[in-house]
């Protein structure tokens, strides 16, 4: 069990939150529940960056996720229809099928992550610090960093066009 | 000898003139209209007034051969032919007959292609062959040879089927070009082997190396018999002469010029001009006679009783080829030759002279229709009856010294039976060509009352080289055959056949003796001709009645063309027509179609899958990547 | 089992809890959040990877901020798209989306 610092009990306190939100957000049915959840959801992870020692992580968690990319889906939600209805209205033909799929693909991942040299890590923490990022970014890879601005402005036009209602044409 | 400067010059010029005439008048030809014949003409008669000139230079240097390498035609690693020319007095002889009787065809063809819609492709045409035909005989090398060789077939293919909107001188054109293929084939295998032989093809190397003992004797044999088969095709050998009764179908001047005059005498000419390799192998001389023998008998018999006044002539020539061959194979190298030189002009003169009958009568060929012309066109009738004299071999034709060496020399040699053979051709030849005279010139016209009205002579355009050519075919005997034996024309050739031995002639004994017999049989056989054609008409309906195989054989051409049609031709057609609704249509196109059902039908299975649902393909993508996983896992695992 | 080896163990579940949510929703909407989950699963498994191991140097950590921010980004884009096709077909069920069947 992760330790070190803190309490084990703390991650599993994390893991169960995590976990349990994140299949409210796959299986209510209201959509507006499955936001709800999805907001914990990542709140959650952001104290589990807290607990890996990545604290400018979590709070950039907390600022984007939690805080944009929520209310942006959430406006989404309330622009679009709320169905009410029965589980067949929610869960498409494949929900059986994607269920094995999705607990096969757990447990492969987590048997390959077992019978990989992750098990001879030892447990120290060693999550750079604010300076070692900032340096990081602001010089080794400022080149990317400068793309992403680039990718950022791209999309917020996309967004504009895309949303923007076309004008009847004559 | 490296040739000298004029010489070089006509030399050169000799094929180009008509080459240039052949090109001009292709392109321009149709705007000139009926001056059309004016360039191509002027360019054959320099061509032959040079060609004259090469004859004399010959005529001069006995014992010379004029060499020139124009330009490296093809070069190919060690494999190099030049273009190169050479002219000997063999190359003089030809270069006489193919110069003068073809400036005299080109004449002749003014008047006779007349108002016809193809007049300048005509002209162009004959130039082309006059190209080729000078190509063939000034070579230096059996590759370009077979240039001039495959020209003139061409030639004789397109004059074949010049009126190529009747569908049978297609068919006709056609057949004279795949016949000759078989021929061409033998030919260019012989060219292999001499290559792999000899290491060359030029004919001073080739030949260095055959007198040096080079050739194994069995190769030899080979190499002899594929040339021999080229020979066949070209000079309508049997079994390959089934072209040249149907090449009548073209016009006449391209008859006398290309299937009697010249081009069937290439066969005779390149197996001349092969003389020290054949004079090696004891095996395909023999061939050569036989199969010469044969033919000329099998001609002549089919001639007898053929109705169309140019099969009666195409089939003379086959025989007079055939007897060439057996001239050339008995040995009598020189006598071949001067039936060659002799024929050009009588059967040239001969197919003229029909040409001209054909003209006068409206175009009808048929003999059955003709008689008593010869009031009618008198100058048509006098040259043909010195072609027809000189044909069967009458004192002093050309035509008689040339044979009697032929068949003098096959006695000589104790070939009886050939001689014998040879012989009966006399009689026959006497009877089938004087059986066209008496029909066409003789008796009543027999035409109906309409062409009888517009009977005429012909112009003199026609007329003249008429008469010009029977001039040679009388007195060329005489100036250049007698003696028999030793007359001038075989001093002149004794420097290309030079290992031939001759005794000399005597009139009064064995020479003087045949000479009486053949005579006495070609008279024979023209009375013959009169007694059943002019006097007893009744008696040919009655010999046929009774022996009506033999006659009927005869008049269908011995069935060649019907076995022809069953072997060879039904076989390729049986053949081609299972490749076609078996192999192609099921194996072929079965594959074809197969493999787009294949995917149409695995198209149509795999349809269901692109659903156009996003998620389905996800299922697809996170299905893979697992699957992909566990394959990984298990084979870096293990 | 090391420490390492956990936080990965819930990485993975949670991202077969997204994956299941990609392939078996019909709300687009549910869709594209369950893609958010999944992002954070592996964002999860990079920081904690980062955190144990030496040999990546912090990148990992860097590589999560990246994806923070192109995640935005992606969500954006793809909640206009929804918008959009929205505003024309008044549905939002993706398996109405399948003109493109074979």
């Amino acid at each position: 069990m992760p330790g070190g610092d803190f309490h084990p009990w703390f991650f599993v306190i994390v893991a169960a939150w995590v976990l349990v939100c994140g299949l409210g957000v796959v299986l209510f049915r209201k959509i507006m529940y499955s936001a709800v959840s999805m907001v914990f959801c990542f709140l959650g992870v952001a104290f589990a960056y807290a607990l890996l020692n990545a604290p400018l992580v979590a709070i950039i968690q907390i600022l984007v996720y939690v805080g944009a990319i929520s209310i942006v889906i959430i406006f989404a939600i309330m622009l679009t229809e709320v169905q009410h209805g029965g589980y067949d209205l929610f869960f498409n033909r494949q929900t059986a099928i994607a269920a094995v799929v999705a607990l096969v693909g757990a447990a492969v991942l987590a048997f390959v992550a077992l019978s990989s040299d992750i098990g001879q890590i030892g447990d120290k923490s060693l999550t750079p610090g604010l300076r070692q990022l900032s340096r990081l970014i602001f010089d080794r890879y400022v080149f990317p960093f400068e793309l992403v601005s680039l990718v950022l402005v791209a999309a917020m036009i996309g967004a504009i066009v895309l949303a923007t209602r076309e004008k009847e044409r004559p | 000898m490296e040739g000298t400067g004029y010489m070089k010059i006509a030399v050169a010029l000799i094929p180009l003139l008509p080459l240039l005439g052949f090109i001009v008048t292709l392109l321009f030809g149709k705007r000139w209209g009926k001056h059309a014949h004016i360039f191509p003409v002027a360019m054959v008669t320099i061509s032959a007034v040079l060609s004259v000139y090469g004859f004399e230079w010959a005529f001069r240097h006995q014992e010379e051969t004029f060499v020139w390498n124009a330009f490296t035609w093809i070069a190919a690693g060690q494999f190099t032919v030049p273009w190169g020319f050479q002219v000997d007095t063999l190359t003089g002889v030809m270069l006489l007959v193919v110069g003068v009787i073809g400036m005299l065809v080109h004449y002749y063809s003014i008047g006779y292609m007349h108002g016809d819609e193809g007049y300048y492709r005509f002209f162009a045409y004959l130039n082309l062959f006059m190209f080729a035909m000078f190509v063939l005989i000034l070579a230096d090398s059996y590759l370009l040879l077979f240039l001039g060789w495959e020209g003139v077939g061409l030639c004789s293919y397109l004059l074949i089927s010049f009126w190529f909107r009747k569908k049978s001188a297609s068919q006709a054109g056609k057949k004279a070009f795949i016949v000759n293929r078989v021929g061409d084939f033998g030919f260019t295998l012989a060219m292999f082997a001499i290559f792999v032989a000899t290491g060359t093809l030029q004919f001073t190397g080739v030949f260095e190396a055959a007198e040096k003992g080079e050739i194994a004797p069995s190769l030899m044999t080979w190499i002899c018999l594929l040339l021999f088969t080229g020979a066949i095709g070209k000079s309508a050998q049997f079994p390959l002469h089934v072209w040249l009764p149907d090449a009548m179908e073209g016009p006449t001047p391209v008859s006398a010029l290309i299937h009697a005059a010249t081009m069937v005498n290439a066969g005779v000419y390149m197996v001349a001009r092969s003389y020290p390799l054949f004079i090696q192998s004891d095996t395909a001389m023999t061939v050569v006679m036989v199969v010469g023998i044969f033919t000329s008998i099998f001609a002549a018999y089919i001639a007898i009783t053929q109705n169309d006044i140019k099969k009666v002539i195409a089939y003379s020539t086959i025989s007079s080829l055939g007897l060439m061959f057996v001239a050339l194979g008995a040995g009598a190298w020189v006598a071949g030759i001067f039936y060659l030189f002799a024929h050009g002009f009588f059967k040239g003169l001969m197919f003229l002279c029909s040409g001209s009958v054909i003209h006068a009568m409206g175009g009808e060929q048929d003999m059955r229709k003709m008689g008593g012309l010869r009031k009618k066109i008198p100058i048509t009738f006098w040259t043909m009856l010195i072609g027809a004299l000189s044909m069967v071999g009458v004192i002093p034709f050309a035509g008689f010294w040339a044979k009697d060496e032929i068949l003098g020399a096959t006695f000589i040699d104790g070939y009886y039976l050939v001689w014998a053979v040879g012989l009966l051709i006399v009689l026959l030849t006497g009877i089938y060509v004087f059986r066209l005279i008496f029909l066409t010139f003789f008796g009543e016209n027999r035409s109906d009352a309409e062409v009888q009205a517009h009977i005429h002579e012909s112009p003199p355009v026609m007329t003249v080289p008429l008469i010009l050519l029977s001039i040679p075919a009388l007195g060329l005997g005489l100036l250049v055959g007698v003696p028999p034996e030793s007359g001038w024309l075989h001093g002149f050739l004794e420097p290309v056949f030079f290992d031939l031995e001759h005794e000399p002639f005597t009139w009064i004994g064995e020479g003087g003796a045949l000479m009486g017999v053949s005579l006495v049989l070609a008279l024979v056989g023209i009375a013959i001709a009169w007694w059943l054609y002019m006097r007893q008409t009744d008696v040919p309906g009655r010999i046929a009645e009774r022996v009506p195989w033999a006659y009927k054989a005869s008049l269908n051409k011995v069935y060649m063309d019907d076995i022809y049609a069953v072997v060879p031709v039904g076989a390729t057609l049986g053949f081609a027509g299972w490749l076609w609704t078996f192999v192609d249509a099921k194996i072929i196109d079965g594959a074809v179609n197969g493999i787009a059902l294949l995917w149409g039908w695995i198209g149509d299975r795999l349809r269901p899958i692109q659903t156009g649902r996003v998620q389905n393909y996800a299922l697809y993508v996170f299905g893979g990547m697992i699957a992909l996983v566990v394959v990984l896992a298990w084979v870096w695992g293990s | 089992m090391n420490a390492l080896y956990w936080w990965l163990l819930l990485s993975f579940l949670l991202f077969c809890i997204g994956a299941f949510g990609v392939l078996a929703r019909r709300n687009v909407i549910l869709v594209v959040m369950s893609l958010e989950i999944m992002l954070n699963a592996v964002n999860l498994a990079l920081v904690a990877t980062a955190n144990f191991r030496a040999g990546a140097k912090g990148a990992g950590t860097l590589f999560a901020l990246f994806i923070i921010v192109l995640a935005a980004a992606e969500v954006t884009v793809g909640l206009a798209i929804v918008i959009a096709n929205y505003r024309n077909r008044r549905t939002v069920q993706t398996d109405t989306f399948d003109e493109l069947k074979g």
